[in-house]
């Protein structure tokens, strides 16, 4: 619990929990995302985003069921309603790109559970998501040190500096003390 | 004692500011010795001590109309400047009546809070504003409670939550900081918004600090010294307008330091709200330009070797690669070598 | 409002609530205005009588500007500050304070809060039931009580006006504390007060059904006695009995040797001082299981020991 950046690591079940829910962004759970040991059965549920309109989750909960949707946004609208209903000894599981996991963390927030109840792991791509501190844009997808910003063009150091409120890294303006002075560009973030 | 103020003052644009002799006598000077190292130098926060800075519980000086009126401008052009979370309005409310009652306790000549159960009336002569309203009732006062007394204090002010063995800042108003966002810093944990904070996460500054400030008690606030260097008069220098303020760096020469490169001192007051439980951190911003400082020849011949011989890492943090040679080349000229006395005093009484 | 200790107060009223309950509302006693007491918050009163001198910390129920109230029970096998309270106490007394401390704070974030109280661990509950109502914030509270003392407790929680406040004339049957936290919404956090019977249940029960450790707040209070044991202070070179109603804490203030103390009750960590010799035995919340078997830590205002004596560094 050190800097802002989170830390993430393999999944591991909490035997302490009563329940388990995993959820993916990706249409399989990736092996590589639990820790040794872990598999996907064991989770007594688990979602999934398919990517593709026709998605549709089961009715069936509680028991060990695989449930698909058709997007983050999809499995967040039924996350929430998931949250707001289950009781004590629940815990949830998220494995996918950072931007997505801190979307299920905020989730989680909102109905007050907390520090131990909740695991995160990404996998995938480690792009990053860039608020700019001068206009307040968000720019999606950074994978190099420096970015123009999608709102006022600015170009942008991305800091290691990373809110989970707004669920993204800091940007300034790289060259505001002398214009045109910019660093070299490099992709860092893939 | 009355406060001579100067309504006149600008920190943007034209900088019309300066500090009169008593203003740079009661500077909070931060260094305790000839050179500097992150620490965790907290103490109580009673009144006395080796800086006028420490006499009231908020210090009002001279700058305080001017200052209060650069808020206002911040705020006009950035409302996000000022940001509560909502589960906070208990904080709000044990805000506005710690400042309005230390306010008025400390200058009965400019502050009065009079009360009849929780029908208070305020009048902050200053700033001409009298107001009565039910505390308790946000709909009693023109702003919310936390920005209406906010916007009639010196210096920044965040609120910090107490949950899960941290603190969070779930509230502030920040617009005379040294670069750092409220609105990007909000809700994180003490540990995430010190962050980018070099050096001190290594030595374990901020564990033993949060263990301290999670024991902060009600009734025993404690304070800290930190500082920076800024260039111009300029309170509002934010990571939001960083494109405005950051050109400033490149304007300093041997000939125009002195007059324009500023050490920017925060007093920094910690203080456990007795309804909310939470911690609110009062962030007092004073500037002095080199010139006024070196008036003081101890002051002088401290910051020359503390800027010489500052960590590197600590240097870039602070923003002062692009000039902090020329500081040291500047300052060397009121460094006679003589030894300096310990602590943070002038060691004279008038200029 | 930064005043600082010792708040002098002034026993206003006493109230006889039951045979073993007193009400003790107390005011400034030099017309001050008081420093707020929130809820959660507990004052730690020096009751002087004739013989010796008790600090006994008390949860304010309710302040209300001009005064707190406080409730106290007269323990049997008490270490003599609440006998103190009911047999000698009297209203127009001074009793000097500490400012109102608050080591058991409602917290922000969950979605339900879930009182459960037992006996006289009533006090600190009442004053978050009275927030939790005004402010609309979801709560249940559970407390168990005496069958002759319901009528005490009824009229107590009256005041709030919750639906939600449940009176229990018995201790919690087998199973019972398990079935009410089976069904809390995720997002509920505990806040319990009361016999260490039932708070080991409530603590047990939260274990078993995957609560996570931070959902669970307690107050502890009382710090009973026990077996009287001799403390050597290896610094100052005192030796010392402590009294089986005596703290080792009380015992090290009464010989003159400086020590810090705050809550008094084990939570802080303000006492915490090195043990170099001895088996100590635990009763804190503050030292983790790993400092605790280590021995080598001890918190002095509520733990004593198991061996004859204790060595500690100061």
């Amino acid at each position: 619990m050190s800097k802002s950046r989170p830390t993430y690591s393999p999944l591991y079940l909490d035997k302490t929990g009563k329940r388990h829910l995993i959820v993916s962004d990706t249409a399989e759970i990736p092996a590589e995302a639990l820790a040794d040991g872990v598999t996907p059965d064991m989770f007594d549920e688990r979602w999934t985003i398919a990517g593709h309109s026709k998605a549709i989750p089961g009715t069936e909960r509680g028991a060990v069921a695989d449930h698909e949707f058709r997007s983050m946004n999809h499995l967040l609208i039924a996350l929430r309603r998931r949250l707001g209903e289950e009781k004590m000894g629940f815990r949830l599981y998220a494995v996918g790109a950072e931007g997505f996991l801190w979307e299920v963390r905020t989730a989680a927030v909102v109905v007050g559970m907390g520090g131990g109840e909740v695991q995160l792991n990404q996998v995938g791509s480690q792009a990053r998501r860039v608020f700019c501190n001068h206009c307040r844009t968000i720019t999606e997808g950074v994978t190099t040190n420096i970015v123009e910003c999608a709102g006022c063009g600015a170009n942008l150091f991305v800091r290691d500096h990373f809110s989970r409120r707004l669920n993204a890294f800091a940007g300034f303006q790289v060259d505001a003390e002398e214009p045109g002075d910019i660093p070299e560009i490099e992709e860092i973030y893939r | 004692m009355s406060i001579a103020y100067k309504p006149d003052e600008t920190f943007r644009d034209d900088f019309v500011y300066s500090n009169s002799d008593t203003a740079i006598l009661r500077f909070p000077f931060p260094f305790i010795e000839d050179e500097y190292m992150y620490s965790v130098n907290i103490e109580p926060h009673v009144r006395g001590g080796e800086t006028g800075a420490f006499e009231a519980v908020f210090d009002v000086d001279e700058h305080y109309i001017a200052e209060c009126r650069e808020r206002a401008m911040v705020l006009e052009q950035d409302p996000n400047r000022c940001m509560v979370l909502p589960h906070m309005m208990t904080a709000q409310w044990d805000t506005l009546e710690l400042i309005m009652e230390s306010l008025a306790e400390d200058y009965p000549e400019d502050f009065t809070l009079e009360k009849d159960g929780d029908a208070w009336t305020w009048t902050n002569r200053p700033l001409g504003i009298k107001d009565s309203f039910v505390f308790g009732d946000v709909d009693s006062l023109p702003l919310e409670p936390f920005e209406y007394i906010t916007r009639q204090a010196q210096g920044d002010f965040t609120l910090q939550d107490q949950r899960e063995n941290n603190l969070f800042m779930d509230g502030g108003m920040v617009t005379t900081q040294a670069d750092w966002s409220l609105e990007f810093d909000l809700g994180m944990s003490f540990h995430e918004w010190h962050g980018p904070v070099p050096v001190a996460h290594e030595i374990n500054v901020f564990d033993r600090a949060l263990q301290y400030l999670l024991r902060l008690q009600y009734g025993n606030p404690v304070r800290r010294l930190n500082w920076t260097m800024t260039v111009n008069p300029r309170l509002d220098t934010s990571p939001e307008n960083y494109p405005i303020w950051g050109p400033d760096r490149t304007t300093l020469t041997p000939e125009n330091i002195g007059g324009k490169l500023h050490l920017r001192v925060e007093l920094q007051t910690l203080f456990r709200l007795p309804r909310s439980n939470a911690i609110l951190f009062g962030i007092r911003c004073y500037l002095a330009s080199l010139d006024e400082l070196t008036r003081v020849p101890k002051w002088g011949r401290r910051l020359h070797r503390v800027l010489r011989d500052l960590h590197p890492e600590i240097a870039e943090y602070k923003g002062t690669t692009r000039y902090r040679e020329m500081a040291v080349d500047y300052l060397s000229q009121f460094d006679d070598g003589e030894p300096t006395s310990p602590g943070i005093g002038p060691d004279v009484e008038s200029l | 409002m930064i005043r600082h200790d010792p708040l002098m107060l002034r026993v206003s009223r006493i109230e006889s609530l039951s045979p073993t309950l007193r009400r003790i509302i107390l005011k400034s006693a030099d017309n001050e205005p008081l420093p707020v007491a929130g809820p959660g918050a507990h004052l730690s009163l020096t009751l002087a009588s004739p013989k010796k001198v008790y600090r006994n910390s008390y949860s304010v129920v309710s302040f209300s500007g001009d005064h707190y109230e406080l409730i106290v029970r007269r323990v049997e096998d008490s270490r003599g500050g609440s006998a103190f309270v009911h047999e000698n106490l009297k209203e127009g007394d001074l009793l000097p304070s500490t400012v109102p401390l608050n080591l058991f704070p409602i917290q922000v974030g969950s979605r339900k809060r879930l009182l459960i109280g037992g006996g006289i661990g009533v006090t600190p509950l009442l004053s978050f039931a009275k927030v939790l109502q005004e402010n609309g914030d979801r709560f249940e509270m559970h407390q168990f009580v005496r069958e002759d003392e319901k009528a005490v407790f009824e009229n107590l929680v009256q005041g709030v006006g919750s639906k939600n406040i449940h009176i229990h004339t018995r201790r919690p049957k087998e199973g019972e504390i398990q079935a009410l936290l089976e069904e809390q919404p995720l997002g509920t956090s505990i806040y319990m007060c009361g016999p260490d019977g039932l708070m080991a249940a409530v603590d047990e029960a939260a274990e078993t059904l995957g609560w996570p450790e931070n959902h669970v707040h307690r107050e502890v209070f009382g710090a009973a006695g026990g077996k009287p044991f001799k403390a050597k202070l290896a610094k100052s070179g005192c030796e010392l009995e402590v009294g089986e109603n005596q703290s080792l804490l009380e015992a090290i203030e009464e010989a003159g040797v400086p020590i810090n103390s705050l809550c008094r009750g084990g939570a802080c960590g303000a006492c915490m001082t090195s043990l170099l010799e001895g088996d100590p035995e635990h009763r804190d919340h503050f030292l983790n299981n790993e400092e605790k078997d280590s021995g080598k830590l001890i918190m002095p205002c509520v733990s004593r020991a198991k061996s004859a004596q204790l060595v500690l560094d100061i």
